[in-house]
């Protein structure tokens, strides 16, 4: 059935296209300027739930890098440490087996060499205690402000290690056990320098019996220094697997969020040009009536 | 006819032509007058003068047209769609305005949702876990817990607003079909009047006609005609008007989401405490966003699915947060603290200050932030129990909520956009049947202008006749 037409049904039909074409033009509008193809849950509850945990993910990716970057941090100063501490150690060896040497030697130079294995152990007490934002690497979860005291007593506080989260699923140890590498009190490496020092100066022809255990300590330091290089390298891998999640994250973020500003454009246009056309044929077709052709 | 009948006959026409000039000029008059529907002036033709006595007269011609009223040309069937499908299309806006409004408020997906904060939130115990500066990144967690809090309570109230709102609305809507109803009866008391004495109602027609259809887009109402001209009103099967009677409705329940008052319902002024099945229309609309959780009320399950939120979220952050002991070395506090029942009104953050949080485990070292790892964990949805069971994420719990929302509020937008086209259609329809057309009025005004003209012709060739038989007559050869 073909309704009756009347002026009020045309004027009626009319203003709803137009009001149907602008809405479509206001839209399309609106997702040129924000570009997001869902901006509410509604436009599509499937895709709004994937970019809900898309963006979970980026967040706690975000959150997983900064913590690598932490532990990466850790490491190094780990790193640094223990690098001085053997080169300290193979110092100290070198001038033990100087000094072993008891027939060559007068007092006053081995004396001068236990001057030097005091000062050593000094450098080596300092590079214990190497800190990083704060807190002691060889220290564990201690708050104790320094891993070793003067007289070379290990504040505890490594087990359990401290761990890093890089993934969900993953942490990384980025502490070293100070107590295991240094030892503590009468059996660490600060008391054998003080012993060897001390037998320089007494009894020089003990000296040379103190060289196992000084090769002992240079081993443990050289072993743990391999392991925290293994770990930060374990460490860089991850950050290097986050960067990529990351780009990978962005890139599934905007697939699922974002408009094609192309697609968007054109369809735009197009709507502009259908309102302008509808806007125009509604002005011709609404003017005459009867009216117009009376006399 | 006698002689001087035929002045009479073109008397009438001349009357029925202006008769008919007057409607059409009444029609162009409300060409643009909202709920006005087109008249036609009905004529007929006048019989002939009965027969009398025993004469035979031979055949006569009629005496002429006679008005006999003004048609209106509306249609009931169509009327009763409009009717119909305006309650459809009101109960559906008013639910999808409702729905959209409340999604509106949850500002997701995007970085002022509360989900984005959530991450946040997780973050930030990721941060204290690194414990490199235990003062600032505690001081970083209170403050994006704080900020959680404060919107999943904004969030909440956002609802609780919107049921008052409706509340309110459902007041305003019961008041309007009040007024419309008592004008109705009143209306159907002056057509009765008017039809009995011959006149015409046609314009009161067209009032009463507009206010069923407010009463109808209201509450889905049903309209019965009776012989009298007056109509009836009525919702689910009860009259709301009987000629000229009507019955008042009132509002009755609580006035604020969870006052717990029993449900929102409409009674019958006259027999209060039976609710009415109120069957379409906004009022329907509103009275179903208006129920409780149990009975479907959207509003009342929004704000459940806060609280569930909010309560779980608490639950979970708290199970593992009194598991850790603090920097000094004591047992963690309730991290989250809220009311039962009440939980995202009144979720709040019971540590003041860092020495208050329980980031490490107990006896690994008073920097360590083992625990404070493990409630990070809770959004990556890795997080386990005392007893090493998971723990839903609560980031779960929120997505389904959103996801949720999302799809009614689809589902309400989709019927919402057909109900109001099949509305408009039906208006159309309408429309096209009973409004005026100018062009049609055009030709309706010449028709009757030339009637008119053909009427006065008669009566001057009657006028002629009668001059030539009254002056002319007998003058022959003087």
């Amino acid at each position: 059935m073909i309704p009756r037409v009347t002026s009020q049904t045309q004027m009626r039909s009319a203003q709803a296209n137009l009001q149907a074409s602008a809405q479509r033009l206001a839209q399309l509008q609106e997702q040129s300027s924000s570009l997001k193809t869902i901006s509410r849950a509604s436009d599509d509850p499937a895709r709004a739930g994937n970019a809900l945990a898309v963006r979970a993910e980026q967040r706690a990716t975000a959150q997983y890098t900064r913590n690598a970057d932490n532990g990466n941090g850790w490491l190094t100063t780990l790193d640094t440490a223990l690098g001085a501490s053997t080169s300290i150690l193979n110092k100290v060896r070198d001038l033990t087996v100087q000094g072993a040497n008891a027939g060559t030697m007068s007092p006053a130079a081995r004396e001068a060499i236990a001057v030097q294995i005091d000062g050593l152990k000094k450098d080596l007490l300092s590079q214990a205690n190497a800190t990083y934002l704060g807190r002691t690497v060889f220290a564990g979860n201690s708050d104790a402000g320094v891993a070793f005291t003067a007289a070379g007593i290990h504040s505890g506080g490594s087990t359990p290690g401290v761990e890093r989260r890089v993934g969900a699923d993953s942490t990384v140890r980025v502490d070293a056990d100070g107590a295991g590498i240094f030892g503590s009190g009468p059996d660490s490496v600060f008391a054998l320098l003080s012993t060897v020092s001390e037998a320089l100066r007494t009894s020089p022809a003990t000296v040379s019996g103190h060289l196992s255990a000084v090769d002992t300590a240079l081993n443990r330091v050289i072993a743990a220094s391999s392991d925290v290089g293994a770990r930060q390298a374990r460490i860089e891998s991850a950050s290097a697997l986050l960067v990529s999640a990351k780009g990978s994250l962005e890139a599934q973020r905007v697939q699922l969020e974002d408009a094609d500003l192309a697609t968007v454009i054109l369809e735009l246009k197009l709507q502009e040009v259908a309102y302008q056309s509808a806007l125009a044929v509604t002005a011709r077709v609404i003017q005459p009536t009867l009216m117009d052709f009376l006399s | 006819m006698s002689t001087f009948g035929g002045l009479n006959a073109a008397y009438s026409g001349l009357v029925a032509a202006r008769a008919g000039l007057d409607v059409v000029g009444q029609n162009i008059h409300n060409v643009n007058t909202e709920g006005y529907t087109r008249q036609r002036v009905t004529t007929s033709s006048t019989n002939a003068a009965a027969r009398a006595g025993l004469v035979a007269w031979g055949a006569t011609p009629g005496a002429g047209v006679s008005v006999d009223g003004v048609s209106r040309l509306g249609s009931a069937t169509l009327d009763a769609k409009v009717r119909a499908t305006a309650a459809t299309a009101g109960y559906t806006a008013v639910r999808a305005t409702a729905l959209g409004s409340i999604e509106n408020s949850l500002k997701e997906p995007g970085v002022n949702g509360l989900s984005h904060q959530l991450q946040e939130f997780w973050a930030a115990w990721g941060e204290l876990s690194n414990g490199t500066n235990a003062a600032a990144a505690a001081g970083v967690l209170l403050g994006e817990a704080g900020q959680l809090t404060a919107q999943i309570s904004s969030g909440y109230r956002a609802v609780t607003a919107e049921w008052t709102a409706v509340r309110s609305s459902a007041d305003a809507l019961v008041t309007e079909v009040n007024g419309a109803a008592a004008q109705v009866a009143e209306l159907n008391g002056l057509i009765r009047q008017t039809l009995a004495s011959g006149g015409s109602a046609n314009e009161a027609i067209d009032k009463r006609d507009a206010l069923t259809a407010t009463i109808a887009a209201i509450t889905g109402a049903s309209v019965r005609p009776q012989a009298n001209g007056t109509v009836d009103v009525l919702i689910a099967g009860n009259t709301l008007v009987s000629g000229t009677d009507v019955q008042t409705l009132t509002v009755t329940g609580p006035t604020a989401l969870a006052s717990g008052n029993g449900p929102v319902q409409i009674e019958w002024a006259h027999h209060p405490g039976t609710p009415v099945a109120v069957d379409g229309g906004e009022l329907a609309g509103a009275l179903s966003l208006l129920g409780s959780a149990d009975a479907g009320g959207a509003l009342a399950e929004a704000a459940d699915s806060y609280n569930e939120f909010a309560a779980h979220l608490a639950d979970s952050v708290n199970s593992i947060h009194l598991g850790g002991v603090t920097s000094t070395g004591k047992p963690g506090g309730k991290f989250f603290d809220y009311t039962v029942g009440n939980a995202a009104a009144t979720l709040s953050v019971t540590p003041k200050s860092a020495t208050e949080i329980a980031a490490g485990a107990a006896g690994a070292g008073a920097a360590n932030g083992a625990n404070a790892d493990k409630i990070a964990q809770l959004g990556a949805g890795r997080a386990v129990d005392g007893a090493g069971k998971p723990v839903d994420s609560p980031n779960a719990l929120w997505s389904a909520f959103v996801t949720g929302l999302g799809v009614a509020t689809a589902i309400e937008l989709g019927q919402a956009s057909s109900a109001n086209l099949s509305a408009s259609a039906a208006v159309t329809l309408q429309l096209s049947n009973s409004s005026v057309d100018i062009d049609e009025e055009n030709v309706n005004l010449l028709t009757f202008q030339h009637a008119y003209q053909g009427a006065a012709r008669v009566m001057t060739a009657v006028d002629e006749m009668l001059d030539t038989l009254i002056n002319r007559t007998g003058l022959v050869g003087r």
